[in-house]
């Protein structure tokens, strides 16, 4: 990983996203309770959490999957609305979940290119044109810098990193201006992980696509990430710089389940004399 | 729709699998099942021709084998498309029954021409795969009951038109040489226009094949009926319209059921209520699985279910013709059914499994 050649990132970099006072319920389950967050051009933001602290549901918002009750998200300068996942493509926003949508029994490059085929006519039929999709997938993976045995095998026939990797790339191929990535590492081993981190730091490198990363593996955050923010119960507990943290910080924070000014300040309750 | 414009990264990732023989031959063989399927044809074509003293490939035989292939192939291929999106249809016989009826009954008590009731009739095959769609996408009927309804209701109405009784149907040529009655004698040259009536029924099955297998490897339609049955929740996200897939190609296997219907009565000149028995769409199914589809969805080959057939038909005829009893082929249908299935998956575990 050349974790090290990658500068932080610029101090004035746009701000891409910016969701604010961001609330949902379900019934009587209180999901989201006034979440901000705010994402800026090529950042990648970690977002973490236990079980049930609403990070699915605060990227099915900003997925479109779901829609808040209050708050408001505001995409590259301007409020939005998303009704549906549509919309929220029509943004530039693409996320790649758990289940990596992939098809099985297509090959990979019919997989990166499902849903917005290249056709050409043949005797005035509209048919697929397989050698340019079969092309243009190979020329893109080698540009990501992805390696799988070949662009004609079937999905089903790469590892669990290859088809992740595939995935990310499919969606990187419609040009999105925030990729939201859902537990990417979940079942993968560390050799598989590590590609996956690979193209990850390969986009942070760009500094060109923001990413929202949903990790469990905290060593992994501080690897390419450049802030943290900690769901705890539905609100923001933390946000902070990977760079003013600490591995062993974030674990105590998390552990604690109460968010860096809360715990400082029960610090200085009990040890007065020395702040 | 351009790539966001990225530089060549500097870390590759990934790994090189080695490609070794066995696994090509594994991905060569689920690529190209039909390779298989054709030489135990190609087998059973020499062994029927040794044991009836070559009579099996004499034209007039090979008319009455290729007809029962192209009236099986034609319900089999449509059968496949509807398994790789994982559905299947059960009601098939029953429109292979009720759209030649319609047609006939047509001409005979309104004199309307028998191209014109054919195309009505194609239409009704249509109309109740397009049902048969819609009650299985809408309200999550599992399609093998809700064709099985449509099968019992289908045949009902079908026998009670007229009593159950067949219709002759009346003789317009070239209508009916051109979709299936046979004006070939054994003194016609084969290459005439009489030879080519002997095999009518299996030259439109052939092209309609041909034309269902580009649908479904060269065109956006076919990647999105695989993508359907293969990966459903899939294939939503990505955005390709599953419902509608499956109601289409319940609308496909209507029309070709219908049509196959009408060539069978084009050869018979005759409408029989109980034309097609629901035995007439196991029987395609199995010519299916032989052919190396497998029920599982999101893969199947129409060429193979062609294939399929021609084998299943061969059975049926040429055991008969080498002296055994007409019951014994269903025992030998039965067999390659099961084994058909076994392999299938026995292929798609082992080229499984070789991943990294």
């Amino acid at each position: 990983m050349n974790n090290q050649t990658i500068p932080p990132l610029a101090p004035d970099a746009p701000v891409v996203l910016e969701m604010t006072n961001i609330s949902k319920s379900f019934g009587a389950v209180t999901a989201l309770v006034d979440v901000s967050i705010k994402l800026r051009q090529g950042e990648v933001l970690a977002l973490v959490g236990d079980n049930g602290a609403g990070k699915s549901t605060l990227i099915k918002i900003l997925s479109g999957f779901h829609q808040p009750d209050t708050g408001t998200i505001v995409s590259q300068g301007k409020e939005v609305r998303f009704a549906s996942p549509r919309d929220a493509r029509a943004q530039g926003i693409e996320t790649v979940y758990q289940d990596l949508a992939l098809i099985g029994d297509l090959s990979v490059f019919h997989n990166m290119f499902l849903g917005r085929e290249y056709h050409k006519r043949v005797l005035g039929l509209n048919l697929l044109d397989n050698r340019k999709m079969r092309e243009q997938a190979q020329l893109y993976l080698d540009t990501l810098g992805i390696t799988i045995p070949s662009v004609n095998s079937t999905v089903d026939l790469l590892s669990g990193g290859q088809r992740q990797c595939i995935a990310v790339a499919r969606s990187i191929y419609s040009s999105p201006k925030i990729l939201v990535l859902d537990e990417p590492l979940a079942a993968l081993g560390v050799r598989e992980s590590a590609h996956v981190l690979g193209l990850i730091q390969n986009l942070r490198q760009q500094r060109q696509v923001s990413v929202i990363l949903i990790v469990h593996n905290y060593n992994q955050i501080f690897e390419v990430c450049d802030r943290i923010n900690f769901l705890h119960s539905g609100e923001i507990a933390l946000d902070a710089s990977t760079a003013d943290t600490s591995e062993e910080e974030l674990i105590r924070i998390v552990k604690s389940g109460l968010g860096r000014k809360a715990i400082d300040a029960a610090a200085a309750q009990t040890r007065p004399g020395l702040l | 729709m351009p790539p966001t414009a990225i530089q060549p990264a500097k870390n590759a990732v990934g790994v090189k699998v080695p490609r070794t023989m066995r696994g090509r031959l594994l991905i060569l063989l689920s690529r190209y099942r039909e390779a298989s399927i054709a030489v135990v044809a190609i087998v059973l074509v020499i062994y029927f021709q040794l044991g009836s003293d070559g009579g099996f490939l004499s034209p007039s035989f090979m008319s009455v084998v290729l007809r029962d292939t192209g009236r099986l192939g034609l319900i089999a291929a449509a059968e496949v498309m509807l398994m790789i999106t994982g559905e299947i249809d059960l009601s098939l016989s029953a429109i292979f029954s009720i759209a030649p009826y319609v047609m006939a009954l047509l001409s005979v008590t309104y004199g309307v021409p028998l191209a014109v009731g054919a195309v009505i009739g194609v239409l009704i095959g249509i109309l109740v795969g397009a049902i048969n769609g819609i009650i299985t996408v809408r309200f999550k009927v599992p399609s093998l009951i809700t064709t099985v309804g449509t099968l019992f209701f289908l045949q009902g109405i079908v026998v009670s038109i007229y009593n159950s009784q067949p219709i002759v149907a009346p003789v317009e040529q070239p209508f009916n040489a051109i979709f299936g009655q046979s004006l070939y004698q054994p003194t016609d040259a084969l290459l005439s226009w009489h030879g080519v009536t002997a095999f009518t029924p299996f030259l439109w099955t052939l092209l309609l094949v041909l034309v269902l297998a580009m649908v479904l490897n060269r065109t956006t339609f076919g990647l999105h009926t695989i993508a359907t049955g293969s990966n459903i929740i899939g294939a939503r996200e990505i955005g390709v319209r599953t419902d509608r897939m499956k109601i289409y190609n319940f609308m496909i296997a209507g029309g070709f059921a219908a049509f196959a219907g009408i060539i069978n009565t084009a050869q018979f000149t005759s409408a029989d209520p109980q034309a097609g028995s629901p035995f007439l769409t196991l029987q395609a199914i199995a010519a299916a699985v032989i052919g190396g589809t497998s029920l599982l969805g999101g893969s199947g080959t129409v060429i193979g279910a062609l294939i399929g057939a021609f084998v299943v038909a061969s059975l049926n005829n040429g055991l008969v013709m080498i002296g055994a009893q007409a019951t014994v082929s269903d025992i030998y249908l039965g067999a390659a059914i099961i084994a058909a299935m076994i392999l299938s998956i026995q292929v798609d575990r082992l080229r499984t499994r070789r991943r990294v």
